[in-house]
């Protein structure tokens, strides 16, 4: 009787586990996420007029809001400036990020633990805390509306992430590897050059990618400093299109579009590299 | 204890025939390492360890884990530095040099190979690093792998080869670059067991042919006294005996010698001694022998030794038929055979003494023929070969050794 009940229990988890229950529940998964991401595509090929027609598929699709996007309004300088701010804190944050998780990852100084929790804690802590105290600084040093302020915010924002991340990844590699470096002839320097950083390269793929990406779409630092498009980056400007008496939808939807497509490829041609990042390093 | 490798070493004679005329090749000088914990305190790995390794000869650590022998090895490399005491390498003080201005090749545990580089970059990094010349590389990279016979693996990496392929690319990148001293981490203990036998031939092949001085860590006494042309045996961070392995088997200076090297282990019994004419008379709970004249001699000459316990090893003892008259009573034993364990070859049987009743404590092992018809629960009667039992004193040296 027991074993009867138990196969009865066995059919229904048979049921829940096959092929067409998985395959609902991506399809509706699918949906939430590309859902609005197509809203937004088709909104983008409408005129700012046309916005609020009762038609799924746009009448006439035209490229018209990104011309006033990019060119009326004048939204590449935002681009050009998205590319060169994410681009050098990218940098910045790396050649910063990949030693310091070295030395915390290998050698045992005073308060290290303290400076590592340190570094954390200020991750930890709600970056719109230091908004005002940020913008005071920049104004102080004259870089507010400047890309090296909005550079300076994402340093901060992201170098402790990739210090924690690259340390998990420098972790995983057996100080044994440092050591026979050493032996077989290299400088400590070198064994890390030699040795250890082409061992982490798939984890330093991986920070420069997070960086990247999350520098391209940080939104509050850069909203708080620049207010014209000198300094401008690509999510902020994409906020001008809410004006004060209307909503610029499809102008707001071209640029999204605009904003969307780096970010897009770089997830698509590195997804892997993300993961291993997002994962913290537990495979190199 | 540190008397007691001077004294050996004295007495010991190296396996290899340049031996004792040789040069130093490698000289540890009352080498002193402390750790500190993190609570503050401090712990003493390696405690004024004096010991000279010469030219060509393979010199084998052997003791439990945390004896000190890999902190020993790797002050011997560079990668940690002694607190007190130095190092010579062919006769110059390495102090305060980098492990890679030691000419020292070292084998880790784990082989800590380059997963990012093929087996020929492997094996050719030191050179490369030093910047060889491209034709020397490449014709010491073929010299070494055909010493190895892993010519087929060259453009393979790491992760693709097995055990035993890995520990020998981890060989041919310390062989090839013919440093003064190799030193060797537990290289076999990630192997399987038979690998590991297998491997532990070759590293004696191998060192037959390349004859370098060499330092070999290990836990397992197996390959200490295959490998070693001289065993040193460390416990809590001093030298216990430093001696050509067949001398540290038969006469172990002390105890933790006798207990540690020798499997199954020595057994020891508590033991009283009579001065009787026809010898030593040796009382314990387990058996009364009596030791023949020439023990009790030299145990006389020991002038007040305090003879407090007796060792016997399990191949000591052997079994006697009940029609076997002509065993000396002198030397035999009673006991309850409590397990059997048949290894093939011998039989190792498990006894208790006839008068120990329950007590599992005094339980003791001895390693017969296996056509011994040993029966679980039955008396048996063994003979114990009176000149294989090693007398300890109060502070635990040998009194025979």
């Amino acid at each position: 009787m027991d074993t009867r009940r138990y196969r009865r229990r066995q059919r229904v988890w048979d049921l829940l586990e096959s092929r067409y229950v998985v395959h609902v529940v991506l399809f509706f998964a699918v949906l939430f996420i590309v859902g609005p991401l197509l809203w937004m595509l088709l909104t983008s090929l409408r005129t700012n007029a046309a916005v609020y027609d009762l038609t799924y598929l746009p009448s006439n699709p035209t490229l018209q809001a990104y011309h006033v996007a990019l060119i009326e309004r004048g939204f590449w300088r935002a681009v050009v400036n998205s590319v060169v701010i994410s681009s050098v804190s990218t940098v910045v944050v790396m050649a910063i990020g990949t030693p310091a998780g070295y030395v915390f990852s290998r050698y045992r100084f005073r308060f290290d633990n303290l400076v590592f929790t340190f570094v954390l804690l200020t991750r930890l802590f709600p970056p719109i805390g230091l908004v005002t105290p940020y913008f005071r600084i920049m104004s102080v040093f004259g870089l507010v509306n400047t890309r090296v302020g909005i550079i300076i915010a994402n340093v901060y924002l992201w170098l402790p992430l990739v210090i924690y991340i690259m340390r998990n990844f420098f972790i995983t590699v057996p100080n044994a590897l440092d050591e026979a470096a050493r032996v077989d002839g290299c400088t400590k320097v070198q064994a890390f050059r030699h040795v250890v950083f082409p061992v982490v390269k798939p984890g330093f793929a991986a920070g420069t990618i997070l960086t990247f990406l999350y520098s391209w779409r940080e939104f509050l630092f850069a909203f708080t400093v620049s207010n014209d498009l000198s300094s401008m980056t690509i999510p902020v400007a994409t906020y001008l299109f809410v004006g004060d008496t209307s909503v610029q939808w499809a102008s707001m939807a071209a640029a999204a579009v605009v904003a969307t497509i780096p970010s897009a490829l770089v997830v698509l041609f590195f997804q892997r590299y993300i993961v291993t990042g997002l994962t913290g390093g537990g495979k190199g | 204890m540190s008397d007691t490798a001077d004294r050996s070493r004295e007495e010991g004679e190296p396996r290899n025939e340049q031996g004792r005329d040789s040069k130093v090749s490698l000289a540890i000088e009352g080498v002193t390492k402390e750790f500190t914990e993190d609570d503050g305190s401090t712990v003493v790995a390696v405690d004024d360890m004096t010991l000279d390794v010469y030219d060509s000869e393979f010199i084998v650590f052997v003791g439990p884990s945390g004896c000190g022998k890999t902190t020993t090895l790797r002050t011997v490399a560079g990668l940690e530095r002694p607190t007190r005491g130095e190092i010579r390498i062919d006769g110059d003080s390495v102090a305060g040099r980098e492990p890679r201005e030691r000419d020292v090749a070292m084998v880790f545990q784990n082989y800590a190979l380059y997963p990012h580089k093929t087996v020929r970059e492997n094996i050719a990094f030191p050179l490369v690093i030093r910047k060889f010349p491209d034709d020397v590389v490449e014709e010491r990279v073929a010299e070494t792998v055909e010493l190895l016979g892993i010519g087929e693996l060259l453009d393979r990496y790491p992760s693709d080869l097995s055990g035993g392929q890995q520990q020998r690319v981890a060989l041919g990148r310390a062989i090839i670059r013919d440093p003064e001293v190799f030193l060797f981490d537990e290289p076999l203990s990630n192997l399987d067991a038979k690998l590991r036998i297998e491997m532990r031939t070759e590293l004696n092949k191998l060192h037959d042919r390349v004859g370098k001085t060499s330092v070999y860590v290990t836990h397992d006494q197996a390959e200490a006294m295959t490998l070693a042309d001289r065993v040193v045996v460390m416990n809590d961070g001093r030298i216990q005996q430093v001696d050509v392995p067949e001398v540290v088997y038969e006469r172990p200076a002390n105890r933790f010698v006798a207990g540690f090297i020798g499997e199954p282990p020595m057994n020891f019994f508590d033991a009283e001694i009579d001065h009787a004419e026809d010898g030593l008379r040796v009382r314990t709970d387990a058996f009364e022998l009596v030791l023949s004249p020439s023990v009790a001699e030299t145990v006389a000459e020991r002038d007040g030794a305090d003879i407090v316990e007796v060792g016997v090893r399990p191949e000591a003892f052997e079994a006697v038929a009940h029609v076997d008259t002509a065993v000396d009573e002198s030397r035999l034993v009673e006991a309850h055979v409590t397990v059997i364990e048949p290894m093939g070859s011998h039989h190792d049987l498990t006894l208790r003494p006839v008068g120990a009743g329950d007590d599992e404590s005094a339980e003791y092992t001895a390693r017969v023929s296996k056509d011994t018809d040993a029966v679980e629960g039955e008396r048996i009667r063994l003979a114990v070969d009176t000149e294989e039992v090693h007398l300890f004193d109060a502070t635990g040296e040998n009194v025979l050794a």
